[in-house]
C-alpha cells in the first residue's frame, strides 16, 4: 500500500446558504490516478479546489505531510500550494510574460533558483512536450492545447507531488483533446499522483486507477474504472453513464479479459446470452 | 501692421523687466515650475494611486484591510468631491501654513488630488484582470502580494495606460491654477506679461501654444510606450486566452 499524500475527511463547503460539499471523504494514494466524474454543479470543480485551498473549506480536515492544511496559517498555504499543481480549463498563462518567464517565474521566486538553472529545466521540460521552439513566445501566439501544455510544463517545473487537473480538455477544439491528454497520459505512466476532474471518460476509462462519482456534494460511488464503467449501475450513476458513451475499445478489452477468464470453464447457453448482451449494449437484457 | 506685430513681439517678451532679463523669461521659468510640478505630482499620484487601488481592491475581493480601506474610502470621497482651486488654497493656507516652498505646496496639493483618481483608475485595472490569473499564482505557491506585483499590476497597468494618461494630461492642464497661490508658472507667467504690457494676444495665446505643445507631445510619448508593449505580443487587452 503507497503511502497517503491527502487524506480528506468530512469536507464541506458552502458558499453562503448553499451547501456545496457535504461531508467528503477519501484518499489519495501516491501514484494513483484519481478521476472524478459526475454532473454539474456536483461539487466536483469545488472539491478539487479545496483540495490546494484555492477554496477554504467550510468544514472537515485535509492532511497533507502530517498537518491539517484546512487550518493551517497563510505561509504554511503558500508551501503546500507550491507542492500541489494545477491546470485549469481556461489555461491561465500569463500573457504578459514568454512562455520561458511563465514557466521560471515561480521556481524563480518561490524556490529561489537561479535564472540559469529555472531556464535550463524549463527547456527540458518544453522539449518533453515538444514545444521548446516556442520558448520565446507569447501565450496569445499559441493554439489552444499548446497553451495547456506549456500550462502543464508550468505546474511541473515546480516539482509537485500530486497534480490537479480541473477539466482540462473542455475548453480545447476537439482535435487538439488528444495531445493534452497524451501528455497526461505520459505524466501518469512515469508516477505522477493525479486527481482530474474530467468529462472524458475514455481516459478515465484508460488511465484512472480510482473513479470517483460526485453527486449532490457527496461521493455518490467510487471505484475502478471497471467497476463504474462495467457494470450496470442504478440510480443516479446510471442514469449519468447511460447519458455518456464510454466506447468500444473499453468493451473489446472487458470482452477479452473475459474470454481469458471463462475459457476452461462451463457456461450455460443462458449466462453466454446475458454476457453477450451486457458486453454489446452495456446493460443486461432484462 | 506687420510693424504692430513686431513691436508687440519684442514689447512682451524681448523687453528687459525689473531685475533686466527679457520677459519671456517669466514664461520660460513659468514652464519650468509647470514641468516641475506636474512630473512630480504625478510620480507622488502613482505612488498613492497604487496604495490605495491595491487597498481597496484587495479588500473588495477577498476582504483583506478593512482599517485601511475605510480610511482610503475617506480619501476618496473629499479628494474627488471639492475642486482642485480649493484644495490648493487649503493646502497653502491651512494645513501647510508653515512651508516656505510654493513649489513643494503645489506639488503635494496636485499629488494628493491626482493619488485619488489613479487610485480608481489602477483599481479598475485590478478588478478587470480575469481572477484565473491571481489563481494560477496561487495555485504555483506565490503569495498574494507576489502574485499580485509580478502578475496583476504589470497587467492591469498596460490595460488602463489610455486612462492613465488622460489623467496625466488633466493634471499637467490643472497646475495652471498655482496662480491663486502666487506661483509663477507658465499660465501665471503670462499673465504677468499681460499686465505689465497691456497686450492681451501675444502672452495668452503664446501660453496656449506652449500648453498644446506639451500635451501633444506627451501624448506622443505615450503613443509610442503603448506602441511599444504592443509590439513585444505582450497586450492582454487583445488576449484571447
Amino acid at each position: 500500500m503507497s503511502e497517503t499524500l491527502l487524506k480528506i475527511e468530512n469536507l464541506r463547503k458552502s458558499f453562503g446558504n448553499l451547501e456545496v460539499l457535504k461531508g467528503l471523504s477519501t484518499e489519495i494514494r501516491k501514484g494513483e490516478v484519481v478521476v472524478m466524474i459526475g454532473p454539474s454543479g456536483g461539487g466536483k470543480s469545488t472539491f478539487l479546489r479545496c483540495m490546494n485551498l484555492l477554496e477554504q473549506p467550510t468544514g472537515g480536515s485535509i492532511i497533507f505531510d502530517g498537518i491539517d492544511i484546512v487550518r493551517a496559517d497563510d505561509s504554511t498555504k503558500n508551501r503546500v500550494r507550491s507542492e500541489m499543481g494545477m491546470v485549469f480549463q481556461h489555461f491561465n498563462l500569463f500573457p504578459h510574460l514568454t512562455i520561458l518567464e511563465n514557466i521560471t517565474l515561480a521556481p524563480r521566486l518561490v524556490r529561489g533558483a537561479s535564472a540559469a538553472s529555472a531556464e535550463k529545466k524549463a527547456m527540458e521540460l518544453l522539449e518533453l512536450v515538444g514545444l521548446e521552439d516556442k520558448a520565446k513566445a507569447y501565450p496569445q501566439q499559441l493554439s489552444g492545447g499548446q497553451k495547456q501544455r506549456v500550462a502543464i510544463v508550468r505546474s511541473l517545473a515546480m516539482e509537485p507531488k500530486v497534480m490537479l487537473f480541473d477539466e482540462p480538455t473542455s475548453a480545447l477544439d476537439p482535435e487538439m483533446v488528444g495531445e493534452v491528454l497524451d501528455v497526461m497520459k505520459d505524466l501518469a505512466k512515469h508516477g505522477m499522483t493525479m486527481v482530474v476532474v474530467t468529462h472524458e471518460m475514455r481516459f478515465a476509462c484508460d488511465v484512472a486507477t480510482r473513479v470517483l462519482f460526485l453527486e449532490g456534494g457527496r461521493i455518490a460511488a467510487e471505484g475502478t474504472p471497471a467497476k463504474i464503467f462495467g457494470e450496470s449501475h442504478d440510480g443516479r450513476l446510471g442514469e449519468f453513464l447511460s447519458k455518456v458513451h464510454v466506447g468500444t475499445d473499453f468493451r473489446d478489452k472487458v470482452k477479452a479479459e473475459l474470454f481469458d477468464i471463462l475459457r476452461d470453464h462451463e457456461v450455460s447457453e443462458d449466462e453466454l446470452a446475458r454476457l453477450k448482451d451486457l458486453l454489446v449494449r452495456g446493460t443486461p437484457a432484462k | 501692421m506687420w510693424q504692430a506685430i513686431c513691436d508687440d513681439f519684442y514689447l512682451c517678451f524681448l523687453k528687459a523687466t525689473g531685475d533686466g532679463s527679457p520677459r519671456a523669461m517669466y514664461l520660460l521659468r513659468g514652464l519650468g515650475v509647470t514641468i516641475e510640478v506636474a512630473l512630480a505630482a504625478i510620480v507622488l499620484g502613482l505612488f498613492i494611486g497604487f496604495l490605495v487601488a491595491v487597498v481597496r481592491s484587495s479588500h473588495n475581493k477577498y476582504g483583506y484591510f478593512s482599517f485601511l480601506n475605510a480610511v482610503s474610502k475617506v480619501y476618496l470621497t473629499i479628494i474627488r468631491g471639492t475642486p482642485m482651486v480649493v484644495q490648493l488654497l487649503i493646502t497653502y493656507y491651512i494645513i501647510l501654513k508653515s512651508v516656505d516652498s510654493k513649489v513643494l505646496i503645489a506639488i503635494l496639493a496636485f499629488g494628493i488630488n491626482s493619488g485619488a483618481y489613479q487610485a480608481e483608475i489602477l483599481r479598475a485595472g485590478i478588478e478587470s484582470i480575469d481572477p484565473g490569473q491571481m489563481e494560477a499564482g496561487r495555485a504555483l505557491g506565490l503569495s498574494y502580494w507576489r502574485t499580485m506585483l509580478k502578475v496583476i499590476l504589470p497587467q492591469a497597468v498596460r490595460n488602463v495606460l489610455p486612462a492613465l494618461g488622460n489623467e496625466f494630461i488633466v493634471l499637467m492642464k490643472d497646475t495652471s491654477i498655482v496662480g491663486y497661490i502666487a506661483l509663477i508658472d507658465l499660465a501665471k507667467g503670462g499673465d504677468i506679461i499681460r499686465s505689465q504690457t497691456y497686450s492681451v494676444y501675444l502672452p495668452y495665446l503664446t501660453v496656449a501654444a506652449v500648453y498644446l505643445m506639451l500635451v501633444m507631445t506627451f501624448t506622443w510619448l505615450l503613443g509610442k510606450l503603448e506602441r511599444h508593449l504592443r509590439s513585444t505580443g505582450a497586450d492582454p487587452v487583445h488576449n484571447d486566452s
